[in-house]
């Protein structure tokens, strides 16, 4: 036989045996980063921090549907579409546990509370400068903090239900990264808020007073936006003194009102400049970007369900018959500014504070504004003195004259007041996701609206059920009484 | 020295052809049925003087005068030996193989007689599937094989079947068995966006010589690692010596949904829906009246209430044509085949087509008695063109799906005004209303149909080279280099004036997918008969396999003006879309023992280690291995009694270990941390939660069967059990949501499944006279698959379909995929409301008109404590796997004319029927005729609650409920053709070899008491969790084509 032809299998043995490569066998993804690089550098740091703020802005979360959700629970909204997909059901009350708004915003608010955990715990260990990680932790604590701050609105009782004692959330604080415990209990509403406070107490004095630009100031955690949210919680608890504590610490004693350290946090003269482009005032002490880039995403962004078409899909109109806010020409004359915001298309009227098209030009979703700061403390002045408190009034009507200088509130009672007060919020914060908070931290039933009933405190419906993944993967883990 | 020897063989040769006395033998060979076998080789024994047949069957061929015997060989017919004598005119009849020990089968990295094959392989005949009016071969292989489930999801074109070889084979990788053409592993699965892209309809179905299913370990171990969910070989055709033969192949056909469900008409709707608002205590205000509230009908310009019958909008009969050109040929060192192909499909739905232009050119070259060359080149332009079907996996709930808007879409409104224009409603992106004052939903399918389109292209190159050299008697070393390049353009325009394209102010969007995949095989194969008794064959081989993908693309939104729907017009902003990147690496070594003793008692052994790059460092490496027995017994001389009877005698069994890494992403096991935006700053992220102790999953399959022929093989069975064992499943272990893991999953080889069953095949040859002949074939498996282990202390999985309902559960001790319900019983004939049962058994009804706090009541009227759900009230209905599925294949010949009739059939299980939840919901949607029949007064048994306006509980829209999980038996004519054959005087003088004519259609009937569209259908695609959903997906398509066969 001829020996030649062996060469041949040799040869191609050889060369195989040269191409079967080892480094072929470990290829290295070309875009992401392995945990061992994750925190290496300054830049990598400042976009790890980034990646919490965007995790919190979730379109399922506070950059979107959280806040329709809060809103179009109460009674200044009414349902056009009927689809199960875009809160219908958290308009009506027929929410379940596998309700896709009941899972999704679970899962987004934990995806961002574990984001901070997992920043938190890799900045500690980051070789940067040490002043840079003591802001940047504090503000990951500061947007763990709202993150549950916000879940706690939603899926457990008010903190008035028996003095925060009834079922809150399971608090997770150390970073999940791996296989581990799937298992955890959930604390009382009294402990989430303990450890809420926590958080923003040790944000306050490690998150910058300010950052370079104005951008950045409205974009990131300042001091004033630390001390702002610990107002709208203590509000929550109905902690009043504690409103007046902090909200002082930014709130002059008499107008003008503008925060003496820090941003100089103040009402705009108008209320059409604070959504409008380019979002950035010092009114706005703490709101969510978008950009073409960073979409809020399908069916997430507020305009979605606010805009009619084509800016919107038009999911909720405001309600302007009966007890809707805006058929109330007596406490919300047509003289008022913010009435600009209520377009009327077609027979129905709808909110316009985000016209544009959350898919191709999205606005810019608020977190907190210093109008509410100035609510907040004018309501917790009136609660915790009686008859007409001269600054509480003159905080209210700070409000309301930058929208009608026609008007000026002078309520005769204490009652009156607060009543005022809890009016201008309607009115003042429409769309902007307060309105839960407002029914439920008083304990109030959510009224009636088109074909809904009124819904008392004591029913179940008035908070969320825990959804069901949780309820399948955690087996610690209690639902709500009623579903 | 060999130069010398071939030349002198080469004028020996001559010599004997000049002086020898030649004579020339005629004659017609046929298959067993008397079909005129085309291409068979007829060749004098021991020489290499030959011909094939003609398309008619009859070959002439001139011998020398001391030839003595003719061999007559084919693939798929038995090879015969006929002794010469005196003879000059020949009728030979070959046995089909598909029944015939002698029958060659291709296995992994090689060949085998059937009657040595000791593993479990399925053969299906090219020829079965040639004149099918498909998309692509796969979808024709419904029922044809036992162990081999073929699932079409629905009617939209070009859409991939779910293949389950011996059931579902994993949780979270693929269970589509790997696809091998002409031995290199080739690129299978979806690859369009919204216009549906089977990438094997790249693969013109008429080139296909055989596709051969491997089953069982013994047969599957040799591909390792890829096999678990079984092996599809595709060999396409060779030519054979002889003059070049030309065949033609074409068909037309038309194609129509078929088992709508009739919807209430405009007035019907109308009314049904003023009642509901009536049961809800808010009845309709006539305008100008407030609140407007109500449903009221509208008129057209000629005056007549309009009633639009929305399928008319939405379905079409489609036009299809298909031409199929093939030249093949060759001589005794040579062969080629060459064909081209064409084919423009409409489907059913308008705008939904299928074009594809193919080519293929195979070759084999025998250089000299040592060194054969050889390859193939396939070029392949498919496209794809669908509107939003809604039909595909994660499209069931879309508002835009044109499965769901003729069903959803209230009949008291038109497409269109009457001036021409849209009816369309730009404040809330809806269809208009017309004089309905309550709010209408969804889109005008109209609008969106004509203005939006989607498309998916693919340009494909498979082509691969080999070479074989004889080193030794005996020993033949090959290599095989493959490569298989897909590349894919996914379009869309969606319009900025109404539907999905409103949020973009206008959207198109172009992405272009690259997959690339070298294979390399080298194999050293000795064969080697020892003394009379023993034969041995080993094989040694190495493959590698490296695959590369990436896409890259974006969306450009906000159109400029109306005029522009291509990428390249104007546009205001442009977003990234479609990108991704990564690439996988396989290394394997393998070796395959085959012993015989006397052809009596067969052995095969083999085994085989591969590193797989994707898997995490120190797991990259499985060791997988398959041994198989075989016994001949009717060669024994115990047996030669009975062999008049039972002629042949098998028993086989077969072990062994598999793996599967298919559809493992290429960097599963890392964690990883990604880049997004936050506004305009860059961010960083934890992204993946990964898993270093990340590795193969494994499946034992154990095999035992037998293989009888009786009566001369006029009936042929064979039976065979089988147990796949399969473990290490990878699953995505459910994190608690609270966690905050990225998506809530973590990779993680935790479960355990088992399918075991019977196949059962009968094939039978009933009548065979000259004139008319009957063969029928019989198949039926049955399955019992069990869910053994799950992650995280056996927790449940639920599978969402389309991200919302999740009426399918992964449970221990179930099927899986089963369904997962509330119960429910009936509606209450007190009151209309449906029952509902707590899963303590405790009966509650619904009231949607009551207040939110008390609408759920026990049935003596006290307020129930909660609402029913799935979470705390949920029980396992059923299987959604059939238990059972099968195919009947009867073909009838009397002289010209033939009938074939393939019915395919399944059950055993149930099917959630999801669509038949939004038929029956009480929003502004429409609803089906069935509904007439709601509950109206006390006393009044039926089936549909009281209608109360925005009911979606009652029905099973908020609520998976059992009212809505039915039985999925079925029996359904997959395929009847009735074919004549011109007789050959009549042909040859049209200067043609063979012509037949044949009419066919495709899904001519169902037999099944399922009520939706049809219970052969998948919304989830090829999810492995989620089998036999169906939510508002289209029906199933019937086409009826008629065809010509000619040969020239």
């Amino acid at each position: 036989m001829n020996i030649k032809k062996l060469y041949i299998p040799l040869l191609a043995a050889g060369m195989l045996l040269g191409a079967c490569s080892k480094e072929k066998l470990e290829p290295v993804p070309q875009t992401s980063l392995p945990p061992s690089e994750a925190f290496t550098t300054a830049t990598r740091a400042l976009q790890q921090l980034n990646g919490v703020y965007s995790a919190f802005k979730n379109g399922q979360f506070a950059g979107g549907r959280v806040l329709v959700y809060q809103d179009v629970r109460g009674e200044d909204f009414l349902n056009l579409t009927n689809n199960g997909v875009t809160a219908f059901l958290t308009w009506n009350f027929t929410v379940t546990p596998t309700a896709n708004e009941v899972q999704n915003a679970w899962s987004a608010g934990y995806a961002a509370i574990n984001r901070a955990n997992v920043v938190i715990d890799g900045l500690a260990n980051s070789p940067i400068d040490a002043a840079v990680r003591t802001a940047y932790i504090g503000e990951a604590k500061a947007l763990r903090a709202l993150s549950y701050f916000t879940l706690l609105q939603l899926y457990a009782r008010p903190y008035a239900d028996g003095n925060g004692s009834q079922l809150g959330l399971p608090l997770r604080l150390q970073a999940e990264t791996n296989i581990g415990s799937q298992d955890l209990a959930r604390s009382t509403v009294a402990e989430v808020y303990t450890q809420i406070l926590k958080d923003l107490n040790e944000a306050e004095p490690a998150v910058l007073q300010t950052h370079a630009n104005p951008t950045l100031n409205a974009t990131r955690i300042h001091r004033n936006t630390v001390i702002a949210l610990k107002t709208r919680v203590y509000l929550a608890m109905g902690r009043y003194a504690d409103v007046i504590t902090e909200a002082n610490k930014i709130v002059p004693a008499s107008a003008p009102f503008v925060a003496a350290s820090g941003v100089p946090n103040q009402l705009l003269p108008s209320i059409a400049t604070v959504f409008a482009p380019p979002y950035v005032n010092n009114e706005v002490m703490f709101t969510l970007p978008f950009t073409t880039l960073d979409l809020p995403g399908t069916q997430n962004g507020l305009g979605h369900y606010y805009n009619p078409g084509p800016n919107g899909n038009g999911d909720f109109t405001l309600n302007t018959t009966g007890n809707g806010i805006v058929a109330n020409t007596t406490a919300w004359p047509t003289t008022d500014a913010r009435r600009a915001f209520n377009i009327a298309s077609g027979t129905s009227t709808f909110l316009r504070k985000w016209p544009n098209n959350p898919g191709s030009a999205p606005d810019w979703t608020p977190v907190i504004r210093y109008a509410e700061v100035l609510l907040n403390l004018s309501e917790a002045i009136a609660r915790t003195t009686s008859g007409v408190d001269a600054r509480s009034l003159a905080l209210l009507n700070a409000v309301r004259r930058r929208s009608d200088a026609t008007v000026t509130l002078a309520p005769a009672t204490n009652a009156d007041l607060i009543s005022a007060i809890l009016t201008e919020r309607r009115i003042e914060f429409l769309g902007e996701g307060l309105r839960t908070m407002d029914i439920t931290r008083l304990l109030q039933p959510f009224p009636a609206k088109g074909s809904v009933s009124a819904l008392p405190a004591t029913a179940p419906q008035y908070i969320w059920p825990i959804p069901n993944p949780e309820l399948i993967t955690n087996k610690a883990i209690t639902q709500n009484t009623g579903y | 020295m060999r130069k010398l020897l071939l030349l002198l063989g080469v004028m020996l040769l001559s010599l004997q052809l000049l002086f020898a006395q030649n004579r020339t033998l005629s004659g017609t060979v046929t298959d067993d049925r008397g079909n005129p076998l085309p291409n068979v080789s007829v060749q004098v024994k021991g020489s290499s003087t030959g011909t094939v047949t003609g398309n008619d069957g009859t070959f002439s061929l001139s011998v020398p005068s001391n030839a003595r015997t003719l061999v007559f060989s084919s693939v798929g017919q038995a090879s015969q030996e006929q002794a010469i004598g005196n003879n000059s005119s020949f009728r030979v009849s070959l046995q089909s193989a598909d029944r015939s020990l002698d029958e060659v089968v291709v296995v992994g990295y090689g060949t085998q007689r059937r009657r040595e094959v000791t593993g479990s392989v399925a053969r299906i005949n090219g020829a079965a599937i040639k004149d099918v009016p498909v998309q692509s071969f796969d979808q024709a292989l419904s029922g044809r094989a036992a162990g081999v489930s073929v699932t079409i999801p629905n009617g939209v074109l070009n859409n991939p079947p779910v293949i389950r070889v011996r059931g579902v084979n994993s949780i979270s990788l693929s269970s589509f068995p790997l696809v091998v053409v002409d031995g290199v592993p080739v690129f299978s699965g979806q690859a369009g966006g919204t216009a549906s892209n089977n990438v094997l309809g790249d693969i013109n179905p008429a080139d296909i010589e055989s596709m051969e299913v491997l089953k069982d370990a013994a047969a599957t171990a040799i591909y390792g690692s890829r096999a678990a969910a079984g092996v599809l070989l595709i060999t396409t055709k060779k030519g054979r010596q002889g003059r070049a033969r030309v065949n033609y192949d074409t068909w037309v056909g038309w194609t129509k949904a078929y088992n709508l469900i009739d919807m209430l008409n405009g007035q019907e709707y109308t009314d049904i829906k003023n009642e509901g608002l009536t049961n809800l205590g808010t009845p309709p205000v006539p305008a100008p009246d407030l609140p407007a509230r109500g449903f009221f009908t509208s008129t057209d310009a000629s005056g007549r209430v309009i009633s639009t019958n929305w399928y008319d909008e939405v379905y079409r009969t489609g036009f299809s044509q298909n031409h199929s050109l093939t030249v093949s040929g060759g001589n005794e060192k040579t062969t080629y085949f060459f064909s081209g192909a064409f084919t423009d499909q409409e489907g059913m739905l308008k705008k939904n087509d299928f074009q594809r232009v193919s080519t293929r050119f195979n070759v084999d070259h025998k250089v000299n008695n040592w060194f054969n060359v050889g390859g193939s080149i396939n070029y392949t332009n498919s496209d794809n063109r669908a509107p939003n079907t809604g039909s595909l996996p994660g499209q069931a709930f879309g508002i835009a799906g044109l499965g769901r808007l003729p069903i959803v879409l209230a009949p008291n409104v038109a497409p269109r005004n009457a001036d021409g224009s849209y009816n369309i409603n730009t404040v809330t992106n809806t269809i208009g209303q017309g004089n309905n004052r309550t709010a209408l939903s969804f889109y005008n399918p109209a609008y969106i149909l004509n203005e939006n389109k989607f498309s998916s292209e693919n340009d494909r190159v498979l082509a691969n080279v080999f070479g074989s050299v004889k080193i030794l008697n005996g020993l033949t070393f090959r290599t095989v280099y493959g490569i298989d390049n897909l590349s894919v353009v996914n379009k869309e325009y969606q319009a900025a004036l109404h539907g999905d394209g409103v949020q973009f102010g206008g959207l198109v969007q172009n992405s272009q997918q690259t997959y690339r995949r070298w294979n390399w095989q080298n194999l050293l194969q000795f064969d080697r008969t020892l003394g009379s008794n023993h034969t041995v064959g080993v094989l040694l081989g190495n493959e590698q396999q490296s695959t590369f993908q990436e896409g890259w693309g974006a969306s450009r939104r906000q159109q400029a003006d109306p005029f522009y729907d291509e990428y390249q017009g104007g546009w205001n902003q442009i977003v990234p879309a479609g990108n991704f990147l990564g690439e996988n690496y396989l290394v394997s070594f393998f070796g395959r023992v085959n012993y015989d003793y006397k052809k009596k008692y067969l052995l095969s052994i083999n085994g085989r280690r591969d590193g797989y790059s994707a898997f995490a460092p120190g797991k990259k490496y499985g060791n997988f291995y398959g041994g198989s027995v075989g016994w001949l017994i009717s060669d024994e001389n115990f047996f030669q009694g009975i062999k008049g009877t039972v002629n042949n005698l098998k028993l086989r069994a077969s072990y062994g270990l598999v793996g599967n890494n298919q559809g493992l992403g290429d960097f599963a096991y890392i964690s990883a941390y990604n880049s997004g935006l936050y506004g305009e700053a860059a961010t960083l992220f934890f992204n993946q939660a990964g898993n270093s102790n990340l590795t193969w999953e494994t499946s034992k399959k154990l095999d035992v069967g037998f293989e009888a022929g009786f009566l001369n093989n006029r009936l042929n069975l064979d039976v065979t059990y089988f147990n796949n064992d399969i473990d290490n499943l990878i699953l995505d272990d459910p994190q608690a949501p609270s966690r905050g893991i990225p998506g809530s999953v973590i990779a993680n080889n935790v479960g355990r499944m088992v399918n075991k069953g019977l196949e059962l095949t009968l094939n039978a040859s009933i009548i065979r006279n000259r004139d008319f002949t009957w063969n029928s074939s019989f198949n039926i498996t049955t399955l019992d698959n069990e869910v053994k282990a799950l992650a995280a202390g056996n927790s449940d999985i639920f599978i969402a379909t389309s991200g919302l309902e999740r009426p399918s559960i992964i449970r221990v001790g179930e099927s899986i995929g089963s369904f997962y319900a509330v119960r429910t019983n009936g509606v209450n004939p007190a009151n209309g409301q449906r029952i509902f049962v707590y899963r303590d058994g405790r009966q509650v009804q619904y009231n949607h008109a009551a207040p939110a706090a008390s609408r759920w009541t026990f049935l003596d009227g006290t307020v129930a404590p909660r609402g029913a759900d799935q979470a705390s009230d949920g029980v396992v209905i059923g299987p959604a796997l059939p238990k059972w599925t099968g195919g009947f294949d009867n073909s009838f010949k009397y002289k010209g004319f033939d009938l074939n009739v393939l019915v395919f059939f399944s059950g055993g299980n149930y099917v959630y029927n999801g669509t038949k939840a939004g038929i029956r919901d009480q929003r502004n949607w429409n609803s089906s005729k069935e509904v007439l029949n709601r509950w109206t007064r006390a006393g009044q048994v039926t089936n549909i609650p009281r209608v109360v306006f925005g009911d979606n509980v009652s029905n099973g829209s908020a609520i998976i409920i059992q009212e809505n999980v039915e039985k999925g038996d079925f029996a359904k004519i997959r395929n009847i053709a009735l074919g004549y054959t011109l007789p050959q005087s009549l042909s040859s003088r049209l200067g043609l070899s063979s012509v037949r004519f044949y009419a066919a259609a495709q899904n001519a009937f169902t037999f099944t008491n399922y009520t939706g569209f049809d219970p052969e259908v998948s919304a989830n695609g090829n999810a492995n969790g989620g089998p036999s959903v169906d939510r508002n997906s289209v029906p199933q398509a019937r086409t009826i084509n008629v065809g010509l066969n000619v040969g020239f």
